[in-house]
């Protein structure tokens, strides 16, 4: 390392705050404004005020549509979970071109606009002729984060001793048994994480909602989209998205504990204070990132 | 998975506690492999061995690595299927049989404890998985962390154990299940070198204390020779020799096997016919010497074996049949031997081993120093030359590197 000159050590202190600013100026005005007394988001500020939190509340159009974002976030994450444990168990069977092929269908809807997804996926329900249902918004949610699924959970059990699963089949047990009483505990780790980012990308999701949720039953992203137009639920959609954003920091430190609390339980209670120092420095990122999309 | 956090060699009845692990065994476990080949694509791993492993032994596969040795172990284990031949233990045939239902069980190189369950639950994994009583399965655990001296770890998690600790909890998960066979995989190859010497010597203990047919890969010819009760070595998938320690170093069927068991000297010869018991084979020319062991009824080309610690290292000029003048070229001081690069005058390079008897001996020979080599017909072996590379100046020079291999 070469040691960095006094003006280069500056100018990357200088980036690293801007870069912060940056990163997070949008989300600290959210909060600021969703306990501003003044209906309009305008400066100087007109005082502090929980108002808004009560109309938000009071608003069930709009706590309807978070409720609805939550489920089928929830239950996008356990389904796109599951068949990312199965899609990863199956690629570990693949070698060479037929892996290369396999995973790129996979990961194909990483690269693919949601926007164009959504109409094809629109357009599917009309020839099925099921039309727009909260289902439909399931199944498509499925579809893009299943990816993310795969891209967390593979590495992981890449990293797995293959001998293991064969103790597993040499001390008796069925290939089920193996499956679930060795390689999942092992897994437990990158399914947290995959079940996080996938429940964060699908509460999130805004084009695939927009085009499949039925008239009357918008997800939140949807009825935020709409409700931002209207002045006077802007004070509202302010303090539920301050809410939000709190509320993501939790599940991401819950998240990043309990995984870590999994981890732990992998190599034994007292684990030197040591990896666990350096785990803490790597998981800034993700946090971040979990966060300003949330 | 859960269970009380008990002590489980405090839970067990002192009286009974030994007689069921050590169950005699005799007449199960023979394990014979017929014509058993693997092919990887294009490529032959094991091509038609035909091999009997005693019912409880210590049965060892030795050779250098990707000769096949390790396929050989998964096919019995259960994890390779066979292109064709028989697995038969005890004359039934297990090819057809999933490994989770053959009376095997296996100590995998990497160990492959399960880190999320503490020492009891690996252990108490394949008893579980069988339908054993909660009560049993604790005193059969107790009595198999016993066998291996770790009763007082049951609670730990394998990442709390030392390599060794690790690898006895592999062995104890894997006996616990009474296998007829045990398969080691190269069991002590992570290991530090004197652990592993030690573990060698307490594996032999356990194996001659349980009775079961232990089957040993490993490419160590000295842990080979140390443990087992008969060694296959085995060479690009098939069986160059099968014999015991005594035999396979003694009595070498061929260079290879000459040369894998430890620092051999092999030279290049021609029998010139016969002389007494022995033949009289010419090193070059103008160095006949008697040879009495090996295929001395070979004639032509052959080559010539002799182990290091055999050739006598006399002053230049000894008078007597069977010696050959060299020239020392090199002198390695391994403590209790001395190791002799010596350059003979029929053109072989070959190492010998002299016994340090006492500060004389030590430092009587010296590099450039010419000495008459005496190599005795009893010592000398007639081998058929074959592929294996021969010994020589690389094999015996190299050698010189490596002083455990001698010893035997």
């Amino acid at each position: 390392m070469r040691p960095v000159s006094r003006i280069g050590s500056a100018g990357l202190a200088f980036y690293f705050w801007a870069f912060v600013l940056f990163l997070f100026a949008p989300l600290v005005v959210l909060l600021i404004f969703s306990v501003n007394s003044s209906p309009t988001p305008t400066l100087p500020l007109s005082g502090f005020s929980t108002e808004w939190f009560h109309q938000a509340f009071s608003n069930a159009e709009l706590t309807g549509a978070l409720v609805r974002s939550v489920f089928i976030a929830l239950v996008a994450a356990a389904i796109a979970t599951a068949l990312g444990i199965v899609a990863s168990l199956g690629l570990m069977a693949l070698r060479g071109r037929a892996l290369s092929m396999a995973l790129t269908l996979l990961l194909l809807p990483l690269v693919v606009p949601y926007i164009c997804l959504a109409v094809g996926l629109l357009i599917l329900v009309e020839v099925l002729g099921s039309g727009p249902s909260l289902i439909a918004v399931v199944l498509g949610h499925c579809v893009i984060v299943l990816p993310f699924a795969i891209l967390v959970i593979m590495p992981r059990l890449r990293s797995l001793d293959p001998a293991m699963n064969e103790a597993a089949l040499d001390l008796g047990a069925s290939s089920f048994a193996a499956l679930r009483l060795i390689t999942l505990p092992l897994l437990a780790p990158a399914l947290v994480s995959s079940g996080i980012i996938c429940f964060v990308t699908s509460f999130d999701e805004f084009a695939i909602a927009s085009f499949l949720a039925p008239s009357g039953q918008p997800t939140y992203p949807v009825f935020l989209y709409a409700s931002a137009r209207t002045p006077a639920l802007l004070p509202e959609v302010i303090a539920v998205g301050a809410l939000i954003i709190a509320g993501s920091l939790l599940l991401v430190m819950l998240a990043e504990g309990g995984r870590r609390w999994a981890e732990l339980r992998l190599v034994g209670a007292n684990a030197d204070t040591e990896s666990v120092q350096s785990e803490a420095e790597d998981d800034q990122p993700p946090a971040t990132v979990a966060m300003a999309s949330g | 998975m859960s269970s009380t956090a008990v002590d489980p060699a405090r839970e067990n009845d002192p009286g009974t506690q030994q007689a069921d692990a050590q169950a005699v065994r005799i007449g199960t476990g023979q394990v014979s492999l017929v014509a058993l080949t693997k092919r990887f694509g294009t490529f032959t791993a094991v091509d038609a061995i035909d091999l009997e492993i005693p019912a409880g032994g210590f049965f060892s596969l030795l050779g250098p690595s990707g000769c096949g040795k390790t396929t050989t172990l998964r096919m019995i284990a259960g994890f390779e299927e066979p292109t064709s031949g028989q697995v038969l233990l005890d004359g039934r045939d297990l090819v057809r049989t999933p490994p989770s239902k053959r009376p095997v069980n296996t100590v995998f190189q990497s160990y492959a404890l399960f880190p999320h369950l503490r020492v009891f639950d690996n252990v108490a994994f394949g008893l579980r998985r069988a339908g054993v009583a909660r009560d049993e399965v604790r005193r059969q655990v107790g009595e198999a962390l016993e066998l291996v001296q770790l009763s007082g770890y049951a609670g730990r998690k394998p990442g709390q154990l030392s390599g060794g600790q690790q690898q006895r909890v592999a062995l104890a998960r894997a006996l616990v299940l009474k296998p007829a066979v045990l398969l080691l995989d190269e069991p002590l190859g992570a290991l530090d070198a004197k652990l592993r010497r030690q573990l060698q010597v307490e594996l032999k203990q356990l194996q001659a204390q349980v009775g079961i047919t232990f089957v040993y890969v490993t490419h160590d010819q000295e842990e080979a020779l140390t443990m087992s009760d008969r060694i296959a070595v085995i060479n690009h998938g098939r069986i160059e020799q099968a014999a015991s320690p005594k035999d396979l170093y003694e009595e070498p069927a061929n260079a290879f096997v000459a040369d894998f068991l430890g620092v051999s000297n092999l030279m290049d010869a021609t029998v010139a016919g016969p002389a007494g018991t022995g033949a009289r084979v010419n090193l070059s020319d103008s160095f006949p010497v008697d040879v009495l062991r090996g295929d001395i009824a070979l004639r032509g080309p052959v080559k010539v074996v002799i182990r290091p610690e055999r050739i006598g290292i006399e002053p230049a000029d000894s008078p007597g049949p069977n010696r050959v003048p060299g020239l020392v070229s090199n002198v390695v001081y391994l403590g209790s031997s001395l190791q002799l690069a010596i350059h003979l005058a029929s053109g072989h390079a070959v190492s010998a081993l002299v016994p340090n008897t006492g500060e004389e001996a030590a430092s009587a020979w010296a590099p450039g120093m010419t000495v008459s080599c005496y190599l005795p017909p009893a010592s000398l072996r007639i081998l058929a030359p074959d592929q294996a590379p021969t010994g020589q100046a690389s094999a015996g020079v190299l050698a010189a590197q490596r002083p455990a291999g001698a010893a035997g």
